[in-house]
């Protein structure tokens, strides 16, 4: 572990994948970027708890995914009770610089959104972020195994929505 | 694992070299499966098309604030030119709305006037700032303020950003007043030399792309908005 950079500068560097790891577990990016502040915010109270040597990155995941699963469901029920908020003057929120981008995203955060809780997380973690079966089974304490077949119906149900879009 | 498990650990490069090349093999000898590999290829590649982007994009103010403590956060109250602050529930208002970082000291109040207007839980511009952005144009620059892009946001309303000596940040016309939407400290380093050729804050122009709807205005545009009085 790098000794001469802090524990706020290598939590800096790592905002842009909170950030991308929270609009992939999200349903619109106002929550994404509320779930990743919430990130930020309960790593910096638990800094004691981060072992220098171990991967930061692994742990703030893990942060990141215990407060989705607390908030998901809140957050479902109140969604379901209100009409959606108006985009607004939210600015400097929102991470899309075109369009296309802003299309594709969209559509892509639906099929996400509807897939259970517990494929999502094993799908963004390992399609969008790009780690291993492994890490994916250590960070989130699972068998390699639940994780394999949760990839694969969530992957699979994925492409169907994908294509039938 | 099952083989439905073992094609996508292959298609992951998830495989044992061996048993990896067993399912080469396979799927080389099943049309099936290769188009399933296509097609979850495409799928993969179509998520990380989708989300990428927000990786690379400028992280939010409000995000890397949350990283700052709370010691280095400006005191608002300590800031000059903004005698009689609203109460503080307002000023909590205005906070989340406003971009941490803002440094409202170092414009510098021209007699005794601030550059900067509360009201009603709002910041306007006010003095020197709002004379610029009524009169100045990003093709003629003159003055202690640089007018940058001038466009209209996503609710139709004219927006420019602006560099002064000691800060940057965008305003938008709203009800006939220049409305701040974002202020930030020009770093130390820069100095007084604002005329940067590089141009914009990163922050302020994450905020600018995400707040613009089209294109910004050319010299002709800016100029008939000037004239129409920024409607």
């Amino acid at each position: 572990m790098d000794q001469t950079s802090s524990f706020e500068d290598q939590l800096s560097g790592l905002l842009p994948r909170l950030r991308r790891l929270a609009h992939a577990l999200s349903r619109d990016p106002a929550d994404a970027d509320d779930l990743a502040q919430a990130t930020i915010e309960r790593a910096l109270r638990s800094r004691d708890q981060w072992q220098p040597g171990t991967k930061l990155d692994s742990w703030c995941y893990r942060i990141m995914r215990n407060l989705w699963i607390d908030t998901a469901r809140a957050r479902a029920r109140k969604n379901a009770r209100e009409a959606p908020e108006e985009e607004g003057l939210n600015i400097g929120d929102d991470p899309r610089d075109a369009m296309e981008a802003a299309v594709d995203l969209k559509r892509i955060m639906a099929a996400m959104s509807r897939l259970p809780d517990e494929q999502r997380e094993i799908v963004a973690l390992i399609l969008v972020e790009g780690f291993g079966y492994r890490e994916v089974s250590e960070m989130l304490g699972l068998p390699m195994g639940t994780v394999s077949s949760r990839l694969v119906r969530g992957r699979t149900a994925l492409l169907a929505m994908v294509g039938e879009q | 694992m099952t083989e439905d498990e073992k094609f996508f650990a292959w298609l992951d490069g998830e495989l044992a070299p061996a048993d990896a090349a067993a399912m080469e093999a396979k799927v080389a000898s099943d049309p099936q499966l290769q188009r399933l590999a296509e097609q979850h290829r495409a799928l993969a590649a179509q998520l990380r098309g989708a989300f990428d982007p927000i990786a690379r994009a400028p992280v939010p103010q409000q995000l890397q604030a949350a990283l700052r403590p709370p010691a280095e956060v400006i005191d608002f109250a300590a800031a000059k030119g903004l005698r009689s602050l609203p109460s503080l529930p307002q000023w909590a208002a205005m906070a989340a709305t406003l971009v941490f970082g803002l440094y409202l000291g170092t414009m510098v109040p021209q007699r005794g006037t601030g550059p900067v207007a509360v009201q009603g839980g709002q910041l306007y511009a006010a003095s020197a700032l709002n004379h610029a952005l009524d009169t100045e144009l990003a093709s003629a620059p003159a003055g202690d303020v640089r007018i940058g892009l001038t466009f209209r946001d996503h609710s139709g309303e004219i927006c420019r950003s602006f560099t002064a000596s000691a800060s940057s940040g965008l305003a938008c016309r709203s009800n006939g007043r220049w409305r701040l939407k974002s202020l930030f400290a020009v770093p130390e380093r820069q100095g007084t030399d604002y005329r940067m050729a590089a141009g914009m804050d990163p922050n302020l122009a994450g905020m600018v792309n995400s707040a613009m709807a089209g294109e910004p205005f050319d010299a002709d545009a800016e100029k008939a908005a000037r004239s129409r009085g920024w409607k």
